[in-house]
């Protein structure tokens, strides 16, 4: 249970939070400020908003449950699974995007192929992040739940009411700068509980010994390299596959959350500049999701749900005060990955559905209130949806899974669409729609294709490479885009030389 | 085929080389880049060694090449 000090000190960061974030009001006076900030912000601040977006209740309670079952591979994820891909998207497609004036990802491909592919891609990715939120709210309440005993659906209310104000009000402008205060909270919060865990476990070294001498099912748990032929879900032919070269790509370029900060830099040095920064405090977050899971092997042994070892860490390890302290980290990580996915499902759905299906050609107020009411309404489908959750064994597993069904074949497009001026627009639809399906269907018979405990890795490679070879054929087969219909659209190595022209 | 069943006689030992050695060709590719090109953004007077996205990026990759050779 908390302590009065606990208590103070949550509330005051749940209050700053709101005060913050309605701070950021005042410099929303049209859509380009609530859906890009007026492309004003600074590299340090969209970097560090990358980063705590992308790190939530989903990696505190779900990675650090991971990293109890299998040990420190799951940090492949921050790891391979971050850096390369967003040195990529630093030097390739995100100037693209910048230069380009966009506003999604959808919009993108829109331009390259054709308006279905943008609405496809847009809609699904809406679904996605209806159903991210759902789990979101959901990990919250189950650690609300652990550590103070607070009724579920309250904590998920409270957590609602809270980033949908500031959200609502502030735009992304407010969703990047509370991320700022966020990560640091949660970079204090996060980093006591390693260093008093480490404490508590008797050293690095120790930690190594005892987890070595618990089972031969322990004995792997210190290899960041798994063989393929672990039961684990991370053998290394998935983390390269499906992870380095599919899946991580496709989340650093092909995100609307993450991307959306970057367009919203001062120029192209702070938009490239931000994925950098952003990849070096990557490698951070392992030290802080993964090893309480790891030292839990110690403290904790025997626990059935792996997801129950950062709650009963933080209940063990940390004195009042400091528990207040990382129950703000908490719900610092939290708030940053559902403000994101309000701020950029607004964007996707008023950009990629409203403006071009519903009302076109309204004046810029107009669209600027379909993104504040767009954010309201899909709070509430979060709230409604997050008793899903519950069906899945891994918090962490079932959001990689939902994830996996088109992530493959969305990068297939993308990575095509920009390389490959033979690509057409009937090439990218039909890559889209049949390697969603390849993926479903992969998914849904795992059983008879896959060895590994949960093959999502393997899935998002499998479908990527259907994708990219259907995208190649259907393309040759169909009538090429001329070169003024594709200009600022595909690669070109004037880019790197000739930097004001594509 | 779907399990990379063709690659179980692949050691974990070498294919920890083949991460290592995607960092290093991953550096190589970014020192390919014009400085230019980095740069771009900055006023040709502001541009200094520390705003070199060449760097930044090297830096990353040796942070990351140093854990996996380690795990």
């Amino acid at each position: 249970m908390l302590a009065g000090i606990d208590y103070f000190i949550v509330i005051a960061y749940i209050v700053g939070m709101l005060l913050l974030g309605l701070y950021f009001k005042k410099f929303v006076n049209n859509s380009e400020d609530y859906f890009l900030g007026g492309k004003s912000l600074p590299f340090w601040a969209i970097g560090m908003s990358i980063v705590v977006s992308d790190i939530g209740a989903l990696d505190f309670v779900g990675v650090s449950g991971q990293a109890y079952r299998y040990g420190i591979s799951v940090g492949n994820f921050d790891w391979v699974g971050s850096v390369p891909a967003m040195l990529l998207a630093a030097f390739i497609f995100i100037p693209y995007f910048w230069r380009g004036g966009m506003y999604t990802i959808p919009e993108y491909l829109g331009r390259r192929y054709n308006q279905k592919v943008r609405t496809i891609a847009s809609v699904t990715w809406i679904l996605f992040f209806a159903l991210d939120l759902g789990v979101l709210f959901w990990a919250s309440a189950v650690l609300l739940n652990v550590l103070m005993g607070w009724p579920i659906w309250i904590s998920i209310l409270s957590t609602a009411g809270v980033v949908g104000l500031y959200t609502y009000f502030g735009g992304i402008t407010a969703v990047i700068m509370t991320d700022v205060v966020q990560m640091v909270i949660m970079f204090i919060g996060g980093f006591a509980l390693v260093f008093l865990s480490l404490y508590e476990v008797g050293g690095w070294d120790n930690l190594v010994e005892k987890v070595g001498t618990m089972g031969p099912e322990y004995r792997s748990h210190f290899d960041i390299i798994q063989p393929s032929d672990t039961t684990s879900p991370f053998p290394w032919t998935g983390i390269l596959f499906g992870l380095t070269f599919v899946m991580a790509n496709a989340y650093m370029i092909g995100n609307q959350a993450i991307v959306q900060r970057c367009l919203t830099a001062k120029n192209e040095w702070h938009a490239k500049a931000s994925m950098i920064f952003g990849s070096a405090l990557k490698m951070f977050i392992p030290i802080l999701v993964l090893f309480p899971g790891l030292m839990a092997v110690v403290v904790h042994p025997g626990l059935e749900d792996g997801d129950q070892a950062l709650p009963m860490m933080i209940k063990s390890i940390l004195p009042p005060g400091l528990i207040g302290l990382m129950f703000a980290a908490f719900f610092a990580g939290l708030m940053s990955s559902v403000d994101s996915l309000l701020n950029s499902t607004a964007t996707l759905f008023t950009k990629d559905i409203y403006e071009p299906f519903i009302k076109k050609g309204a004046d810029d107020k107009h669209y600027l209130k379909v993104g504040q009411i767009t954010t309201l309404v899909l709070l509430l489908i979060g709230v409604a949806t997050s008793p899903i959750s519950s069906d899945f064994p891994g918090i962490y597993v079932a959001i990689q899974t939902f994830m996996s069904y088109f992530q493959g074949p969305i990068f297939a497009i993308l990575l095509l669409g920009i390389f490959w001026k033979r690509t057409t627009e009937w090439g990218g639809l039909s890559a889209l729609v049949i390697g969603i399906g390849f993926a479903i269907y992969l998914n849904v018979f795992k059983e008879q294709f896959f060895t590994i405990e949960d093959p999502f890795l393997y899935i998002s490679w499998w479908s990527f490479l259907l994708g990219f070879i259907i995208n190649i054929v259907v393309s040759l087969l169909t009538k090429k885009h001329s070169e003024e219909q594709l200009k600022g659209l595909v690669f070109s190595s004037k880019i790197l030389v000739k930097n004001k022209k594509l | 085929m779907f399990n990379f069943d063709w690659l179980s006689g692949v050691s974990q030992e070498t294919a920890k080389m083949i991460f290592l050695g995607l960092y290093a060709l991953i550096g190589f590719l970014v020192l390919l880049i014009p400085t230019e090109y980095v740069y771009e953004g900055i006023a040709k007077e502001d541009r200094y060694w520390w705003n070199n996205l060449k760097l930044w990026s090297i830096a990353v990759l040796t942070i990351l090449g140093s854990i996996y050779y380690n795990f």
